[in-house]
Order: structure tokens, then C-alpha cells, then sequence
């Protein structure tokens, strides 16, 4: 084993472990965490036979190994952006009910009503 | 209805206002005139908009932070409805650029016609238009590309002018802080089966109010946030 696989799989399992800690909403999260656990095995499969990915690219009709882990990338990458955009929009309308209430508290008639 | 000192005692006006210090005080004070319940939605602005509006005579509700003008009538309309006697509600805005006399024309109108929302549109045909060419054909096509808008046969997607009754400000729930708003009352109202009509309105073009106009591209933005809205957590 050389030392950039070494490194990689150290990175891998870390991350893991990181992710896994998180436990906020556990039940809706649990098929993440089993998400993440698969994608870990896979990269330490990776890293440890490269050449693997070249077998499975193959299999799916692309050249390189690398190419195919492009690929997932790319599709990984967009996810990640739109589940990100989401959760913005969604923290955005919280924080506008947030501050709609605290506006209300302070609403402010006129002295003299008609 | 009971007659105290104004023909108008039910209707409440919210003009949303974002840095109008120096034009919001004339706009109240006309709105005033013939409508006396106005809430003044102060949506962050730094340049004293919500002191003007306070001593112009309107109702004050001041949003801590800048939100949008879609959350801004989201918040005049919901201090409104909690007023008692509301039962017309009017959306109206703070740059001057619609007439008092459309407002209570379309009052009127809700009052004798079967209808729950009435949206102002500049391509009526009596009314006046003088929007400038671009502006009209982005206009147009936007409420055309809308199925809903189509469907309600509506020809002004993005007008500022609006009354409505009690049913729809007990309903309304605008969720597009931004400008992205006006398709989403168009979207509620197919969803909640509002009876909605139109009725021409002129526009004043101010140099003013063209200044504070959104610009074109936003149509851009417009359109991604209707995609978007039906994926959204309610």
C-alpha cells in the first residue's frame, strides 16, 4: 500500500465518522447515514484497487475509470447544489417569519384613530 | 355596513415601502384623503421611510432586517386582517405610481361583482397606457407564458394594484420574499379557487418610480422561482 492510498482512506473514514455524529431528525437521516456508508466502502474499494474502476467503467459503456468517477462527480456536485439551494430558500422563509412576527410585536398605530 | 366618517371605514391599504422617504409621505397623505386605514409595511429601509410614514398618519409595521417586497405585503396584510371591521384589502405601491381613483373604482367593483381579487393591468381597453415598449412586450409575454394567468385570462401578471376581500387576505400565504410574489398570488389564486378579474389601471411613469422599477432581467429570477415553489416545504 503507498501512502496516498494510506491518506485517502484515512480522509474517507473520518469524514464518516463526522457525518455519522450528526443526529439531528435521526429516523429522516438514518438512509443517509446508510448512503454514506456505502459510498465509504466504495471509495476504499477504489483507492485500494484502482484499476477496478476501469472494470466497472467498462461494464457501463465508459472507457476510464476516471472518467466514470467524473461522472458521479458531476452528478454528485449538482445534487449537493440543489438540495443546498433548497435548504437556503426554505432557512430564508423561516427567517422571514422570524422577523415578519418580531415586526408585528412592534407594530405602531397612529395616535389619533378615526 | 355602518357609516362613521369616511364612506370607507372597512378597507385597509398596504403599501409596502423600501428607502420612499422622500416620496412616501405624499403617496399616504393621498391615500389618505379618501382611505384612512393604511398600514405602512417599512421593509428595513435606512432612510427614515418608517418615521415618514408615521407621521404621514398610516399604521407602522417595521421589518428588522430587508426581506422583499413579497414578505412585505405578506406582513401588511396579516397586521391588517388581525385589525377589526377589515374586510377589503388593498395592496398598493409606495413609489406613486398607481391613482386613488383606479383603487376605489376596483373597491366598488368588488363590492357589487361575484368576484375575491381584483388585479390591476395596464392593457386594459379604456385605460390609458403609457409603459414603455420593452416593458409592455416582457409584460405580456409573462402573463401569457403563465398557464395560470391564461387560464384566469389575466394580461397584467405583475401589477402592484390589488383589492381583495376577506377571504382571500385570510388565505393569502405569499412564501417568494422577492419579487417573484406577484406570479405567486396568481398561482394561490388558481389553487384556492379565488374568482378573480382585472381592471385597467393607469400607470404614472415617474422618473421617480421608473428608477425604483425592477429591472427586466428579473423576469429571469421570476421564472426559476415559480419552477422551484411547488418543491418547496410549506
Amino acid at each position: 500500500m503507498n501512502w496516498i492510498q494510506l491518506l485517502l482512506i484515512a480522509a474517507v473514514i473520518t469524514l464518516l465518522v463526522y457525518l455519522l455524529r450528526s443526529r439531528r431528525s435521526a429516523r429522516a437521516k438514518a438512509w443517509v447515514k446508510v448512503g454514506y456508508l456505502l459510498v465509504a466502502v466504495a471509495a476504499v474499494c477504489a483507492i485500494l484497487r484502482p484499476d477496478d474502476t476501469t472494470l466497472l467503467a467498462n461494464k457501463l459503456g465508459v472507457a476510464r475509470g476516471a472518467d466514470l468517477l467524473e461522472y458521479a462527480l458531476v452528478i454528485a456536485f449538482l445534487f449537493t447544489t440543489l438540495s443546498t439551494y433548497l435548504r437556503f430558500k426554505d432557512l430564508e422563509l423561516r427567517y422571514a417569519q422570524l422577523a415578519r412576527a418580531v415586526a408585528l410585536e412592534g407594530a405602531h398605530a397612529p395616535e389619533q384613530s378615526q | 355596513m355602518v357609516r362613521i366618517d369616511t364612506p370607507y371605514p372597512d378597507v385597509w391599504v398596504i403599501v409596502p415601502a423600501f428607502n420612499e422617504a422622500s416620496v412616501i409621505t405624499d403617496v399616504l397623505a393621498d391615500i389618505r384623503a379618501v382611505l384612512p386605514n393604511v398600514v405602512c409595511v417599512d421593509d428595513g429601509s435606512q432612510d427614515g421611510t418608517g418615521d415618514a410614514a408615521a407621521r404621514a398618519g398610516a399604521h407602522l409595521v417595521r421589518h428588522p432586517v430587508n426581506l422583499g417586497q413579497g414578505a412585505a405585503i405578506q406582513t401588511g396584510v396579516e397586521y391588517a386582517r388581525s385589525r377589526p371591521g377589515a374586510t377589503v384589502f388593498v395592496t398598493f405601491d409606495a413609489d406613486g405610481q398607481h391613482r386613488i381613483k383606479d383603487v376605489v373604482a376596483m373597491i366598488d367593483r368588488l363590492a357589487t361583482e361575484d368576484v375575491d381579487l381584483i388585479i390591476g393591468t395596464r392593457f386594459g381597453g379604456g385605460a390609458v397606457s403609457h409603459t414603455p415598449p420593452v416593458k409592455r412586450f416582457v409584460l405580456r409575454a409573462a402573463a401569457w407564458l403563465s398557464p395560470r394567468s391564461r387560464a384566469l385570462g389575466l394580461t397584467d401578471a405583475h401589477n402592484g394594484l390589488r383589492v381583495f376581500n376577506r377571504k382571500v387576505a385570510d388565505e393569502l400565504d405569499i412564501t417568494m420574499n422577492g419579487m417573484s410574489h406577484a406570479s405567486e398570488i396568481i398561482t394561490l389564486a388558481g389553487e384556492k379557487h379565488w374568482r378573480v378579474a382585472e381592471e385597467p389601471v393607469e400607470i404614472l411613469y415617474t422618473d421617480y418610480s421608473k428608477s425604483k422599477g425592477q429591472p427586466l432581467i428579473n423576469g429571469v429570477n421570476i421564472v426559476f422561482d415559480g419552477l422551484l415553489r411547488g418543491r418547496m416545504p410549506r
